[in-house]
This record gives structure tokens, C-alpha cells and sequence, in this order.
């Protein structure tokens, strides 16, 4: 199995059977013992399981169905697609037999698009009245009430599918779940389609009136597409159809497939010739057989955008008006016509309506594109418009009728928000700074050079303020906003008496983004604060402390340091005088003793100053075994030296 | 000891906390919002504010005020005249001020006030999970689609460009060059108004996608003929591409109909059709899986812009796709210089 395709594409699959159609199943379990010694065969019983595979049958889950096209009760041109439903589970096409012995790749399921007139739908019916009389359906049904269709042969031979055709028009499609175009919000990315086998279209106009330009090209005409269930009934369908056509001049649908068309091919025939008793009178007074069944077949058959079809076409209005009043009351197919009928269980539907708009591409690529404020060309064929041709100027105004003060009749300018060319934010800006606040639209009235008003931005002044008195909520906004505004400064005066006699925050609150008052106080506070630290949190501290004097150590410390280490005082003075002290110390090396050229001391100095030594570690060891404080200790006691430090915090002392 | 200055300076704020509390100048903290940092105009009325901005709830009539200046089956393109909807703030700011003191609030306030709406006017229409868009506004241009294509084709898809992209390119909304939609709107059922951060220079208009759909495309001509033609375009099944040009519809498929039942195809001819086409990798026989990608028809798509080779508007106005050239439509075609010679001359 190939992986999950690629957000934005799309496997498709011709049929995926399941290994089970729907329907009752035995499983036998035989268990064959051979224990190698004789007897040699041990017979078993055999077990026997009874399942049964389930499928929808008259009616369609809810949850199994993903999106049909076009959307129920559309209304569009929708003629240059195949009507579609997509399917959750991908292999409920192929979950039933549509006859005995049939190939396991021919599905049980087809759309079919039926147009207004071609066939009754009976919805609510009981499940064994949804096929044709004398067919029977074995097993079990999902549902105890179901819809039919209820077409005649002519019908089912014009417009059903062929045995041929219907493994052509079921597949499915494998998509990736997280592109949601695509995926429609399905629980694993596979889908079964089933595809209706006709375009929809729209009525023709009458042939006779049809083909001036202004004469729309088709009329509005109602569809039914429903996914019926064939089992039992492959053989109604029509053989593979040897005739073809590459065009067809869509005459109009409605007629040509009325239900008496081969009885009474004319409609006045129809009205006035009717045989006694044949058909039942049209009008009001229904059969009743009939009104149990007219819940959705008036809503089907009543066609509110096929009744200005006579108007806008202008064919015989009485005859299509007659026409089409007569089309509920018609008896179900089945009681009327010698014809045979057929019935098929109806698993979902929805209609639609197809008008004779032209497509999508055709009405944009129509389109008149320009920039708004130019006028499309005028014809001149046209009669003169009804109104004068607005004033627009080049720049986007229009002039209009304007009523002035003084109750004179004159023409003012104006120019909505949308303008044919970018205009400048601050207009005036170029002429001495930007213009103040307007508070009232009058600021606003400008005078053009040619003497007329400019009611522009007057105008958008005040529809601004009536759109915000309009609403109570942004009037009660506004308010409370001002008076937060006041309250914050007001609060911000108190504040600035509050925390000292002398004005803390400094001269006079700056309203400018300032949203609350504890960020202000704050933030006045940090700034007095770094303005005069010493005074507000104390003096300051020194970046670095001076270290403490190091006892013994007096006198010149370059001596010092050339005396302990041995090095000639006079030569390190002048290395010192040029480099400085502490890289003259650095780059003098410090004499050694050579341990290799024999003892540095000898004879009795030796002598003197070993006894010496071990008199004094003699010492040590002696007060170390007695316990005594260790000779360091005697520093720790002394009275500690005061640092910087404790010089700062003496200057605090008062 | 105890700094005797700090204390007072702490004290003094918590004194001042609970006194601006108590004033009744609510303290809590905003909810979350892209827009941080102090505000002068609490953000609910910022929003209204852009809203406003962006022409929502303004009569129509003040928007286009001659119905000849949209007429049936037209597109305007247009900029947004910032100082009208600047003058649109300004009336709804002034509800309410009646004292000097007032005025002098607002006249404090007002330009802060047209920043902050700036900032909120871009966050008007923010996706969740687009990064939030800041700073000052720029132009807006914008576009009114009256056509019955708005009427019958809800959901229509709209994407505007910076730069000149392919025609069938299908680039995500975080692309630079993809230009935010401010509003997108249906004011009226068939007329669309759409507002766009910045000036476009091409706009995709695309039909609703509804997945996948299965269909024909009529012969190119007179669509008034009272006889109808359906065509498909052979497409290689192992790759899905057409074999044939997809703008010359002469060597497209005829799909075959039942004579005397219109609408409904004849798909054992339409097969035998398609298999004779050489190329589409087929084999011997149609399967429903190949049928169907035969069929597929893809959404259609308007481009308004320049397209094919740049060529001077001047010299060629007429740009494929527009009835005039994308850079005449967003020209301007008059200075204020010609303005006002037209002007004088009109009075003298």
C-alpha cells in the first residue's frame, strides 16, 4: 500500500471490495485429528458459527456522508459539473450485491440526477414498498421506513446508467487527513465517491425566442439527485448505449421528459383532450391518496425559481403557468401510465436548482475592471439613461445635490473613502503643519477653486460621530475613558502632593501614555530617586575598597622586596624609573642559590643557627602538646582595624 | 538605623496606590494582547475605532455615492482615503466633548489616540496563529466586486500580492509577498468589498473549493447557442497532467452524450473517446479511478494583474486576463496641478 499522499495531492482507487459483502454468514469449523496410530482418522463435530457482515441498505447514516455536490437547496450554475457525493467509509460502493453472481468490483450504489417532473419521490414508506412490486429483498433491513423513486422505463432508459457505466462512475480517493480541503473532515483520509452520470442543465429558453443578446440562454430548472440502491433490479437498467452525441440542444428538460410524453406529446392535447377517466383531473382537489405523499414532492415539484422562468423568456406564459400548476397534482408515475414503473429505494437526496447564469469564468472574465470613479463607456446604441450621467471629477468627487443653510439649491463635492488615487493622510501638512482635532464637521467644509463646497471629510465627521451615538455601549466607553483620563491626572496631582511637600513627579503629569496610575507614581519615584541618590537612600559607596595595611610592613616597599629576594636595589631603581615598578620587579630574575656548586654555608654558622632552629621548633612542639592557643591566635584577638566600610557608616551615624 | 527618606518614599507609593484605587482607575492588568506596553485608549475601544476605520457599518452611500460608479458586473479597485477615515475617528472621538477642557483632552490625546488605532486597525483580522502584525499603518487599497459571481458563488477566495507571482501559484499566508486582507466582506449579496495591507500587484480571485469536483468546460464561442458541448482535457493518469494546452481548448475531448436525453453522457463512447487519445497511459481499458481523473476539473481562477511579458502599459494597455491594463487601472491619472487648471477653467 503506497504511503499517505502529500497535503494537496490525491491516490485514487477504482474499487476496494471488502473480502464480505453484507448479508447472513455460516462458518463451519472442521478440525481434522490424525494421531498417527490406528484408527488413523478421529472424526471431529463440527462447529458451526452464525455472523452477519452489515451495510446500509434504505437509508444513508448520517455520519457516512461527507459533502455532496452541488450543496443541498443550492441554487447556481452548476451544469459543467457531474453532481457527487463523497462517502466516509471507502468500501460501502461495493458492501452489497447489486444481483446474483454479479462481479465483486460492480457497486450496489449509484447517483442518479433526476429533473423536475422525471419521476416522483416517496419519502417515509415502508421498507418492503421501496422496490419495484415483484422484487423482494432477502435479509435484513436497516431501517423499517425508507424513500423511493418511482420512474418510468423511458426514464430509467434515458437517464439512468448502464450496467457498463456503473463501475466507472464509483472510486476512491485517498488523501492526506491534515489537508482539510480535501480531507472534509473524514477520520482516515479514504473516501468512497460516487458520481452521478449527467450534467445538470438548465432548460433551454424557447428555441423560437432564443438567441438575441439579451435573451437569456436558459431557465432555472430543479434537479433531484439521489443515491439509490440497485440490488435486485441490475436488469432495469438500460443495456450499453450504442448512439452518441457530441452536442445536444437542451430543449426544454421539463417537457421533453414529462411523464405522458409518449401518451399526449402536446400539453394542450394534455389539458383538453383527456381521455374519461384516464387521468385525474388537475386542481386543488387532489386524490387523497396523494396527499399523504405531498410533504416533499410539493416542495420538489413546486418550483418558486421555474415561475419566472415565463416572464423572463417570454414564451406562452398561460401554457407554462398550466404547466407548472399542474405538476403537483399528477398521480405517482406507477398509477397513470401502461408504462412499467420502477421503484428504487432512495439511500439519500437533496435537490438543487440550476439557473442560467453563465459560469464563474465567463462572468469574470465579463467583468468591467477599472478604478473606482470612472464610468463605464456609454453605449451608443443605448437609449438615453433615465438619470443624467453623475458629475465625476477625475479625482474620485462626485458632485451632488446639496441643500445649502440658507435653503439654496446647489451642488457640493464629495468623494467617499475609497479613491482612484492615493491621497495624502496629511494633507495639509505641506501648507504649515498638520491640521488641528476637528470638533465639529463644519472644521471640516472645504472650498474648491471652483467655488462649490467640498462636503468630503464634513461629511465623514459626521457619519464617524453618528455611527458611535448609535451605539450606547461606545458612547459609555468613551465617557468612561475621559473620565479615567481626568481621574488619572487628577490622581497624579494628589500623588505628587502625597509624597512630599515638593512635587515628587516634577512638573506637570504627562498624560502621554500613561495607562495607570501605579506605573506613574513608579515611575516618577525611580527618577527622583537616580536624580539625587545621596539624599534619598544614603552616600554612596565606593566602586573598590582600599586594602587593609599589612602589619610589620614599613618602609620603602621597593627596599623591602629587594632585600628579602636578594636583588641589587640601585639597578632595580633604574629598570623602575623607566618601565615602572611592578614590570621592572617582573622582568628582574631572582638569584639563586646553585645546589650543585656546593653548600652556600658552612663551619660553625651552621652549626649556630641549626641549634638555633631546633630551639625554637623545640619550643613550638612543646606548646603545641601543652594545648595552648596556637601563635596565630594572637592576631585574631587584637581589636579589628575599622574599614571603608565602617567609615561609611560612620558618616551616617547622626 | 533605617533610611529615614526610603521609608517615606515607599510609604507614599502604596499611599498613592490606594488612593488612585480608590478614585476608581481599575488597575488590573490587560488581557493578553500582541499590543503591550501603556495604552492611551483602552483596547475594546481601540478595536471599535478601527472597525470604524475599516468602513464597517458605514452606509453604503457614503462609500460609493452614484450607483453609476459601480455598476452591474464591474470590479473598482481603489485606495483608501486615510484623512476621510481619519475625519470618520475624529466624529466618533468628538461624542461627548462639551467643554473647552474637553477639546483641549482630545486635541492632548488625538495623535496618540491615531497610533494606537494604527497598531489595532492590522489586528483586525489576525488569524490565531498568523504572527500579529504591528507598527504604523501604510496604504490601503482595496477592491468592490459587484457581479453575480459574488451572489452565486459564496466563499469566494481572494488573495492579493506584493510581487508578481505565477498565475497558479499557491503560496501560504505567512508568504512575504502575500498581502494581509484587512476586511472581507459581502456588503450587499452581490457586491463583495475586500481591504488590503498595501497595494497589490497582481489579485488571485479563485472559485470556492468544495474538494474535488468532476465536469466539463464549454467550447470557447458564443455562449448564447442553443447547442451545448462539453470538453475534458486528456490528462496522463500516472501523472495527472494534461496533455493538451490548457488555454486552447481545440484539441480537447469531446464528452459524449445520449441523443435525446440532454445532459447525460454516454460514457462507454466518452471511454472509447478518451482511449483513443494516445499519451494518457491508460492501457486497454478505463477504470473508474482513471475516468475520474479524466473529469477532474479544478476550481477556476481570475487573475487580475499583468500577465505575460512586461510590456510597457503604453504601449500595450491591454494586458491579458483585465479588460485594462493592471497598471493603467492603478495609475493615477491626474496631478493636483491638472486639478486646478481644470478647475479655473471650469469657473472662468
Amino acid at each position: 500500500m503506497p504511503s499517505t499522499p502529500q497535503p494537496g495531492f490525491f491516490n485514487l482507487w477504482s474499487a476496494l471490495t471488502p473480502p464480505l459483502k453484507a448479508g447472513q454468514f455460516r462458518l463451519d469449523a472442521q478440525v481434522d485429528l490424525d494421531p498417527g496410530v490406528t484408527p488413523t482418522s478421529m472424526p471431529v463435530e463440527t462447529g458451526q458459527t452464525f455472523f452477519t457482515v452489515d451495510a446500509p441498505r434504505f437509508a444513508l447514516p448520517a455520519d457516512q456522508l461527507l459533502s455532496t455536490y452541488p450543496p443541498a437547496h443550492g441554487n447556481g450554475a452548476y451544469s459543467e459539473r457531474l453532481p457527487q457525493v463523497v462517502l466516509k467509509r471507502r468500501t460501502l460502493p461495493w458492501e452489497r450485491a447489486p444481483g446474483a453472481g454479479a462481479d465483486a468490483a460492480l457497486p450496489w450504489l449509484a447517483l442518479v440526477v433526476i429533473a423536475q417532473g422525471e419521476g416522483t419521490l416517496s419519502p417515509e414508506v415502508d421498507v418492503t414498498q421501496c422496490v419495484t412490486p415483484g422484487v423482494t429483498l432477502a435479509g435484513a433491513a436497516d431501517v423499517t421506513q425508507g424513500a423511493y423513486l418511482e420512474v418510468t422505463k423511458t426514464v430509467v432508459d434515458a437517464v439512468f446508467p448502464t450496467k457498463e457505466d456503473l463501475p466507472l462512475l464509483c472510486h476512491v480517493r485517498q488523501v492526506d487527513l491534515s489537508d482539510t480541503e480535501l480531507a472534509l473532515g473524514d477520520d482516515d483520509g479514504w473516501m468512497a465517491v460516487v458520481l452521478a452520470n449527467r450534467l445538470p442543465w438548465p432548460a433551454s429558453a424557447d428555441p423560437t425566442t432564443t438567441g438575441g443578446p439579451d435573451q437569456p440562454a436558459a431557465a432555472p430548472v430543479q434537479y433531484l439527485a439521489c443515491l439509490i440502491n440497485l440490488e435486485g433490479q441490475l436488469a432495469a437498467l438500460p443495456d450499453a448505449a450504442e448512439d452518441e452525441t457530441e452536442t445536444f440542444v437542451p430543449v426544454d428538460a421539463i417537457a421533453h421528459f414529462d411523464l405522458y410524453a409518449d401518451t399526449f406529446a402536446d400539453p394542450d392535447t394534455l389539458a383538453m383532450a383527456q381521455p374519461a377517466g384516464g387521468l385525474p383531473k388537475a386542481g386543488p382537489a387532489a386524490p387523497p391518496a396523494i396527499v399523504a405523499r405531498s410533504t416533499l414532492s410539493d416542495t420538489w415539484a413546486t418550483a418558486p425559481a421555474a415561475a419566472a422562468a415565463p416572464t423572463a423568456l417570454g414564451i406562452d406564459a398561460g401554457r407554462a403557468v398550466r404547466e407548472l400548476m399542474g405538476r403537483p397534482w399528477r398521480t405517482p408515475v406507477g398509477a397513470v401510465t401502461a408504462e412499467q414503473a420502477y421503484r428504487f429505494p432512495v439511500l439519500t437526496h437533496w435537490q438543487f436548482t440550476v439557473d442560467g447564469d453563465p459560469s464563474f469564468e465567463g462572468l469574470m472574465q465579463a467583468l468591467d475592471v477599472a478604478l473606482l470613479g470612472s464610468l463605464p463607456e456609454p453605449d451608443p446604441q443605448a437609449p438615453p439613461a433615465p438619470r443624467p450621467v453623475p458629475d465625476v471629477a477625475a479625482t474620485g468627487h462626485v458632485g451632488l445635490a446639496h441643500l445649502t443653510r440658507r435653503g439654496d439649491h446647489a451642488t457640493a463635492w464629495y468623494r467617499g473613502p475609497l479613491a482612484p488615487r492615493p491621497t495624502e493622510r496629511d494633507a495639509a501638512a505641506t501648507s504649515g503643519g498638520p491640521l488641528p482635532v476637528a470638533h465639529a464637521s463644519d472644521q471640516l467644509r472645504r472650498v474648491t477653486p471652483d467655488g462649490r463646497e467640498d462636503l468630503t471629510y464634513a461629511a465623514a465627521f459626521e457619519i464617524g460621530r453618528l455611527l458611535a451615538l448609535s451605539q450606547p455601549s461606545v458612547v459609555a466607553a468613551l465617557m468612561r475613558w475621559r473620565a479615567e483620563q481626568f481621574g488619572a491626572a487628577r490622581a497624579a496631582e494628589l500623588a505628587a502632593q502625597t509624597i512630599t511637600g515638593t512635587s515628587l513627579l516634577g512638573g506637570p503629569p504627562a498624560i502621554a501614555g500613561v495607562a495607570d496610575l501605579g506605573r506613574l507614581v513608579g515611575g516618577a519615584l525611580l527618577g527622583r530617586i537616580d536624580a539625587d541618590p545621596a539624599a534619598t537612600v544614603g552616600p554612596r559607596r565606593p566602586a573598590a575598597d582600599p586594602g587593609a595595611p599589612i602589619p610589620g610592613l614599613t618602609g620603602d616597599l621597593e627596599a623591602v622586596v629587594a632585600t628579602g629576594l636578594g636583588l641589587n636595589l640601585d639597578a632595580l631603581r633604574a629598570q623602575a624609573a623607566q618601565v615602572g615598578a611592578v614590570d621592572a620587579l617582573a622582568d628582574t630574575a631572582v638569584p639563586l642559590a646553585d645546589a650543585a656548586a656546593g653548600p652556600v654555608l658552612e663551619g660553625p654558622d651552621l652549626v649556630t643557627l641549626r641549634s638555633a632552629a631546633e630551639t625554637v621548633a623545640g619550643g613550638l612542639a612543646a606548646q603545641a602538646a601543652a594545648g595552648a592557643a596556637p601563635v596565630a591566635g594572637a592576631e585574631a584577638s587584637a581589636p579589628a582595624q575599622p574599614d571603608a566600610l565602617d567609615s561609611l557608616l560612620g558618616e551616617l551615624e547622626p | 538605623m533605617i533610611d529615614r527618606t526610603l521609608l517615606t518614599g515607599a510609604m507614599a507609593v502604596e499611599a498613592t496606590l490606594t488612593v488612585s484605587a480608590t478614585l476608581g482607575g481599575a488597575l488590573q492588568p490587560q488581557p493578553p494582547d500582541p499590543r503591550t506596553g501603556p495604552r492611551v485608549i483602552p483596547n475594546d475601544l481601540a478595536d471599535w475605532l478601527a472597525a470604524l476605520r475599516l468602513l464597517a457599518a458605514v452606509p453604503f452611500a457614503y462609500l460609493v455615492p452614484d450607483a453609476e460608479l459601480l455598476p452591474q458586473e464591474s470590479a473598482r479597485f481603489f485606495y483608501l482615503d486615510r484623512a476621510w477615515t481619519d475625519a470618520l475617528v475624529q466624529g466618533a472621538m468628538s461624542v461627548g466633548t462639551v467643554t473647552t477642557a474637553d477639546h483641549a483632552q482630545l486635541e492632548a490625546v488625538y495623535p496618540y489616540v491615531r497610533s494606537e488605532v494604527d497598531e489595532a486597525e492590522r489586528l483586525a483580522r489576525v488569524a490565531g496563529h498568523d504572527p500579529a502584525p504591528l507598527g504604523p499603518a501604510g496604504t490601503v487599497a482595496g477592491l468592490l466586486l459587484r457581479s453575480r459571481a459574488v451572489a452565486g458563488w459564496p466563499g469566494l477566495h481572494l488573495r492579493a500580492y506584493s510581487e508578481m507571482v505565477p498565475d497558479d501559484a499557491m503560496l501560504p499566508d505567512s508568504d512575504p509577498r502575500r498581502l494581509r486582507l484587512l476586511r472581507m466582506e459581502r456588503l450587499a449579496p452581490a457586491v463583495l468589498a475586500v481591504l488590503i495591507d498595501g497595494v497589490p500587484r497582481i489579485v488571485h480571485v479563485e472559485e470556492p473549493r468544495q474538494g474535488l469536483q468532476f465536469g466539463v468546460r464549454p467550447p470557447d464561442g458564443d455562449p448564447a447557442d442553443t447547442t451545448r458541448q462539453g470538453l475534458v482535457p486528456p490528462r496522463d493518469v500516472s501523472t495527472g497532467e494534461p496533455l493538451v494546452p490548457m488555454d486552447d481548448k481545440t484539441s480537447w475531448v469531446p464528452v459524449r452524450f445520449r441523443p435525446g436525453a440532454p445532459g447525460v453522457l454516454n460514457l462507454r463512447k466518452t471511454r472509447d473517446a478518451l482511449l483513443a487519445v494516445p499519451g494518457t497511459n491508460m492501457g486497454s481499458d478505463v477504470d473508474s479511478a482513471e475516468f475520474a481523473i479524466q473529469m477532474l476539473r479544478y476550481p477556476y481562477r481570475q487573475v487580475f494583474g499583468p500577465t505575460g511579458p512586461q510590456t510597457d502599459p503604453e504601449t500595450n494597455p491591454s494586458a491579458a486576463g483585465t479588460k485594462a491594463g493592471w497598471t493603467q487601472v492603478f495609475r493615477p491619472r491626474i496631478e493636483v496641478p491638472d486639478l486646478l487648471a481644470e478647475f479655473t477653467k471650469e469657473t472662468s
